[in-house]
């Protein structure tokens, strides 16, 4: 458990002063590493995909591109997040288990800034007890004395994963049978 | 160097396939036209190609092969072998040798497997028997690495200038000379520089340099000409043998030397100042109007043709995609102005940008012809197997379509193809007895119906067994017992997965594995495909498919604010919904339409669409092979030409929707999927509605 920890550290230490973008969903508060974020839109004009789970709330018109957005607050099995004039969405590279890069849009509240985080200011994710699933977790931040959950972006938004979530979910009739 | 080496030879690998293909239709071509000179040429020149690049790069299992089977085609070309049965067969062989051997070359692989060694040692026996046994041909097939040769050594002296634009041609001036080497021994070499510029304005891609060489060789004069075919075009090459110079053919090569003025000019000098028995078959004056219009034929190609890497066109016509985005955009915002001026000048650009769409498409289209060619060689073989005389007929070839489908539709015409031969195509006593003619025929045809294209394969068989297959379908439960269906409607029964009528399996087909995935295939991309037959008179496939991939016709509906396009070619009709006939036709989940039951999907309901319908609905009747259905919607918005985008891998689970498109506001709208829609709610309805009734049977 020991050496788990101190390799974690080690790994967290190597990326030291990394950049993080913090946003909100209700009134928590949530960061990830800068550097998978390729841009933040204004939300709009998304067309609604039928059929899909909760947490896919549809695509939306990249400059020519068609990406999906992700409602993470639904994605963390909470209500879908509702849309206000400061609801953003981050478009973040996601990549598939073979490799392929996707784009995809996270949908959010309020996107607050751009922090500067010293690793030696990162806890370990406790094991229970954050609400969300702990695979979710990268870390716990430390930032103004309150904690900020850090996102394991590549366990939030796997591919793999939604797309079988996708299959299973009761509206995609047909395939339940199979 | 090596670096530009490995990208030509890539080149190589590309061009001698291409060559090999030329060489297999060409042989074909030979075996139904005997006489056929040209074809003969063809086959010769496509080899000594082959063989001349190769020894470029010194592949030498290649050029040794290849050398056997030139010296084969050369005595076919001097008319001293007739051309009979046996040697296309072994010629078609040896051909797919070459093939097997560029391979290993582009697989980076060492060498041969076993296998194949031994197979090519067969050919060259076999090739051996065509070859002359007289002397002359045996120390010209040892040539290679038997140089000492004493009775023919003679000492050549040879001037080399290389034109300035030989790198830039992608040739290295010394692979030439080492392949010189293969014939025999350099004695002397002096490098010209006198070409050389000075250092201003000298270019390091171009090339300066000259030489003079001293040569003993046992080859004769053609064959030292034919080392540097690859440069004639801009290069000076002279050989004169030196050891005695015959008086009445050097005027001659003062003549043609003379010609060589004109820099734009091939600049070939060829000299032959010493005949013997080998050369005397290839004067120059022989050699240079049989040369001369195969090199023409090839600049011509050249230039008409560009290679470009698939990726790149992809890339353009996804922006050209755009571009058609963009500029829908632009004319709706200008419609909102009231300016007629921007209005034209919008109108004007999407006028040009719709050309440029359909230019761009274009670059993607390719004749299916080279995909046709390819099975004459398959019903060749086939039918020799299966013991038939089987003629294919060709027509249609310059139809052209998308790369893409051409690429993916050669297996399942394949498919279609042997089946026919196998099964709808009766053996020569059968057809006697039928009274039909003994030779059975194929028909393969392409054509353009209304923006998408046809293939046909039709046979002159017996025709499909209609109660054989009717049978079959009640014994595996396709079709309920009682029921009659159309003929039409049995005959594409044989699409359906495991259904096979024939009796024995035989190795080409009869396991009953094969038209379902056939018809999944062409289903993948977007066609269909069916089928008509005629007792005693054969069968015809028609495969209906779509220009290109990348475009889809549409038809645009709207549910509340979301839109979707539906493939304009399985629309049927549009019709209103009334208030009242809505009311009563939702009850019923169905309508009448002109005394026809038409079963109607809610899209509102079926994709859960929030807010109440609009009060007038409209129905839009859709057709995808036997099932029919009107799918209600808010809004008909009106046909619509659009690029496909595909939604990613986290929509793969989603049925009933294929792909999303950008429209001209900026907004995405999803395409239906209509037979997956379709099939999909059937099955929920048969779930839904079969329980109850086994219930009420059993009680």
């Amino acid at each position: 458990m020991g050496a788990i920890a101190t390799t974690r550290q080690a790994a967290i230490a190597v990326e030291e002063d990394a950049q993080y973008l913090t946003f909100m969903l209700g009134t928590e508060m949530f960061a990830i590493g800068i550097l998978c974020i390729k841009e933040i839109i204004e939300y709009g004009n998304l067309t609604v995909v039928p059929m899909m789970p909760a947490f896919v709330r549809g695509v939306i018109n990249l400059r020519g591109a068609v990406v999906p957005v992700v409602d993470l607050s639904a994605r963390f099995g909470r209500q879908n997040s509702a849309i206000t004039r400061r609801s953003c969405v981050v478009i973040i590279e996601a990549s598939t288990e073979d490799g392929h890069a996707q784009d995809i849009g996270l949908l959010v509240d309020t996107v607050s800034a751009v922090l500067e985080i010293p690793a030696s200011q990162i806890e370990p994710p406790p094991s229970f007890g954050a609400k969300i699933r702990a695979d979710f977790i990268s870390g716990m931040a430390k930032v103004d004395g309150k904690f900020v959950i850090v996102l394991e972006v590549d366990r939030v938004l796997s591919i793999d994963e939604m797309s079988q979530l996708a299959q299973a979910s009761p509206t995609a009739l047909e395939v339940e049978t199979q | 160097m090596s670096i530009n080496l490995d990208q030509a030879q890539q080149t190589f690998i590309v061009e001698a396939r291409e060559q090999l293909q030329a060489m297999e239709e060409s042989l074909l071509q030979l075996e139904s036209d005997p006489g056929d000179d040209d074809a003969i040429g063809a086959i010769f020149r496509a080899a000594h190609t082959i063989k001349g690049s190769a020894g470029l790069f010194g592949l030498e299992p290649i050029v040794s092969f290849t050398h056997i089977v030139e010296d084969v085609l050369d005595r076919l070309r001097n008319g001293s072998v007739e051309v009979d049965a046996g040697l296309i067969a072994v010629l078609l062989k040896s051909s797919d040798h070459m093939l097997e051997l560029i391979n290993v070359v582009a697989n980076q692989g060492a060498k041969l497997a076993p296998p194949a060694l031994a197979r090519e040692m067969e050919l060259c026996q076999i090739l051996q028997e065509y070859q002359t046994p007289s002397p002359v041909q045996a120390p010209k097939a040892a040539e290679a690495s038997d140089p000492q040769a004493p009775a023919e050594t003679r000492l050549w002296h040879i001037v080399l200038r290389f034109g300035p634009e030989v790198f830039r041609n992608g040739m290295d001036p010394l692979s030439f000379l080492r392949y010189l080497q293969t014939l025999g021994e350099i004695i002397h070499i002096t490098t010209l520089t006198d070409a050389m510029p000075s250092a201003e304005t000298w270019d390091a891609e171009s090339c300066y340099l000259g030489f003079d060489i001293e040569f003993s060789s046992a080859a004769g004069h053609g064959a030292i000409n034919e080392v540097f075919d690859f440069v004639r075009e801009d290069c000076q090459i002279q050989i004169v043998a030196i050891d005695d110079p015959v008086p009445p053919m050097n005027t001659g090569l003062v003549a043609t030397f003379q010609e060589q003025d004109d820099p734009n000019t091939a600049m070939v000098t060829t000299g032959q100042l010493m005949p013997d028995q080998r050369s005397a078959a290839r004067m120059p004056a022989q050699v240079t109007p049989d040369k001369q219009p195969a090199t023409s034929d090839g600049k011509a190609k050249d230039g008409a043709y560009v290679r470009v890497n698939a990726d790149k066109l992809d890339e353009l016509i996804n922006l050209v995609g755009e571009l058609v985005i963009a500029s829908a955009g632009a004319s709706l915002l200008a419609r909102h102005c009231n300016d007629d001026s921007l209005q034209e000048s919008t109108s004007t650009v999407s006028g040009l940008v719709e050309e440029i769409l359909d230019g761009a498409l274009r670059l993607r289209m390719i004749p299916i012809g080279e995909t046709f060619n390819r099975f004459r060689r398959v019903v060749r073989d086939v039918s020799q197997e299966l013991g038939k005389d089987i003629d294919l007929i060709i027509s249609g070839a310059e139809t052209e379509l998308d790369k893409t489908v051409v690429e993916k539709i050669g297996d399942p015409l394949m498919h279609l193809l042997r089946n026919a031969m196998d099964h709808g195509i009766e053996t020569a006593e059968a057809r006697l007895a039928a009274g039909k003619p003994a030779k059975g025929h194929l028909h393969l045809n392409a054509y353009h119906d209304s923006g998408s294209i046809v293939l046909e394969i039709a046979d002159d068989g017996a025709g499909l067994n209609r109660d054989r297959i009717l049978e079959k379908a009640q014994e595996r439960g396709l079709v309920a017992p009682g029921a009659s269906p159309s003929d039409q409607e049995i005959y594409n029964l044989i699409f359906e997965p495991g259904f096979s009528t024939a009796q024995a399996v035989t190795n080409l087909s009869g396991r009953g594995v094969g038209m379902d995935v056939v018809k999944r295939n062409i289903t993948l991309l977007r066609g269909t495909v069916d089928l008509d037959s005629q007792p005693g008179q054969g069968t015809v496939v028609r495969i209906r498919l779509p220009l290109t991939l990348a475009i889809i016709n549409g038809f645009l509906v709207g549910i509340g604010q979301s839109t979707y396009v539906i493939p304009l070619d399985m629309v049927q009709e549009c019709i209103e919904l009334s208030e009242d006939d809505g009311v009563c036709s939702r009850e019923q989940g169905y309508l009448d339409l002109r005394g026809e039951v038409l079963p109607l999907v809610y899209l509102r309901d079926h994709f859960n669409h929030e807010g109440p319908a609009s009060r007038r609905q409209n129905v839009v009747v859709v057709r995808y092979a036997e099932l029919k259905a009107g799918l209600v919607v808010d809004d008909l918005l009106g046909e619509f030409q659009t690029v496909i985008k595909p939604l990613g891998k986290l929509f793969g689970a989603l049925r009933g929707i294929s792909g999303s498109t950008i429209l001209g506001s900026g907004a995405v709208a999803l395409i239906l999927d209509v037979p997956a829609l379709l099939t999909q709610i059937a099955q929920t309805d048969n779930r839904y509605t079969t329980p109850p009734l086994q219930q009420a049977t059993v009680r």
